[in-house]
């Protein structure tokens, strides 16, 4: 089999990537290893509502649970702060749905979509990559591609068979878990996070409402912790008081929070998404900077197979780093930021925080938020608080 | 530095594959099963702690 891209992993970046070089006229095969694509999810399934008009996504009611107004944050001892629009500013996805529709897309714009479909090793010859050797309910396949994507997830397999280095230390990863249940109590327009070194260290718990009643419960911390991510989300729901006994799904994962890769392109093989550590590193959502990476490295391909030229996918590298990677490394810093705080900390940063300066802290741009901190007194009689801030400037 | 062999307690794991994702060394790999290649195990035992179930452990081998 001979395509001009072979895309692996059909998560959100892969299909995306898939519809758009599809899109273009050129011949892409998608392969997931998994029989149905989508399903497991491994999601908390909160997406910015933006993301269907950017990236040219229908908004579609049959992956769409429900509509979200805003964000909750809660600190160790109960302080809140909250952030709430008149209009909708999120949604929570059915990611089984979802993953699976952006695979149809790709399907429709041309692609062709393999489930099932294990990538084993590289199809190297003469010490060329020329595509990949895969097994297809239990067949050995091999598929010849001119360009090879590694959208491949948190475990990365086909960049580093490759020779790209997306190593990272155990602490640039959370330890993720999750149930999704039915929980009353909680208002079911926004999303809520509790953060805490004893609810969930270096992370914080979520509840992601899909109903009026149920919702992803779930929590990250960092993955090189003692203990799991399941011993402290069983704790969290028992010191709550919230009733275990209506547990619908449960899932279960690594997501990146850091590690980023300097190079995103080794000759003819291109790596994006979780598999690229494209992840937010403060909330930890790597569904936007999937697509987006996806966006810019389709528009590579495109050229390169256009002016039979691979030399142009090192563009990818340099424009996403141009485009994403300030906020990025912003983010990294803050995460690193957050780290350090007490619980004491915690609970006055909440105390001090509206919501708009949640929104402006997810998205990286927290220079004004810092500034209006260290005004403080309660900061200003701190000097580790203090440190912790000027760092981020 | 002790010599591992890493176990899996198959009725714990989720096939995440999160334990592919941080081992240096492509000594793990997930796909319907979970697999372990001792040869290329550096007994680092980031898997071990990673794993969001616990449902990774280890036995010493003989070097």
């Amino acid at each position: 089999m001979k395509y001009d891209v072979v895309v692996v992993g059909s998560g959100v970046a892969g299909p995306i990537v898939a519809r758009d070089v599809a899109k273009a006229g050129f011949s892409v095969l998608l392969v997931d290893k998994k029989p149905a694509i989508g399903t497991p999810k491994q999601c908390a399934e909160g997406i910015n509502v933006n993301v269907f008009k950017e990236f040219d996504i229908p908004y579609d009611k049959r992956f769409i649970n429900r509509e979200i107004y805003g964000a909750r944050i809660y600190s160790p001892s109960g302080y809140t702060a909250e952030l709430r629009y008149d209009k909708v500013s999120g949604v929570i996805l059915e990611r089984k749905v979802f993953d699976k529709m952006l695979a149809y897309y790709a399907a429709k714009a041309g692609a062709d979509v393999w489930a099932r479909t294990e990538v084993i090793d590289l199809l190297r010859k003469e010490g060329k990559i020329m595509g990949v050797k895969a097994k297809h309910e239990g067949e050995l396949v091999e598929i010849e591609a001119k360009i090879i994507v590694a959208a491949d997830g948190v475990e990365s397999t086909v960049a580093r068979l490759a020779g790209i280095n997306t190593y990272a230390p155990p602490h640039e990863f959370d330890s993720a878990y999750e149930y999704e249940m039915i929980i009353e109590g909680y208002d079911p327009d926004l999303i809520h996070l509790w953060f805490g070194n004893e609810i969930a260290p270096r992370g914080y718990v979520w509840v992601f409402p899909k109903d009026e009643d149920r919702a992803n419960v779930g929590i990250g911390i960092n993955s090189d912790n003692e203990k799991t991510a399941k011993y402290y989300l069983d704790k969290w729901l028992k010191e709550n008081n919230i009733p275990t006994k209506k547990i619908l799904e449960i899932n279960v994962g690594l997501v990146p929070v850091g590690g980023f890769v300097r190079e995103l392109v080794k000759e003819n093989v291109a790596v994006v998404g979780d598999a690229a550590r494209q992840v937010n590193p403060v909330h930890g959502g790597g569904m936007y900077e999937a697509m987006k990476a996806a966006n810019i490295l389709a528009k590579w391909i495109v050229k390169a197979l256009e002016e039979e030229n691979l030399e142009l996918l090192k563009n990818y590298t340099k424009e996403w780093w141009e485009v994403e990677g300030p906020k990025m490394e912003r983010l990294l810093k803050l995460r690193r930021a957050m780290e350090k705080l007490t619980d004491e900390d915690i609970d006055v940063f909440v105390q001090l925080l509206g919501g708009t300066d949640l929104e402006k802290l997810a998205g990286g741009n927290y220079f004004e938020v810092v500034k209006a901190l260290m005004k403080h007194p309660k900061v200003l009689m701190s000097k580790r608080r203090l440190e912790i801030l000027k760092a981020l400037l | 530095m002790k010599k591992i062999k890493v176990l899996v307690n198959e009725d714990k794991c989720y096939l995440c594959g999160g334990c592919a994702g941080v081992c240096p060394a492509l000594a793990i790999r997930v796909s319907s099963s979970w697999q372990f290649f001792e040869d290329k195990c550096i007994s680092c035992m980031i898997c071990i702690k990673a794993c969001p179930v616990g449902a990774l452990s280890y036995e010493e081998v003989a070097q």
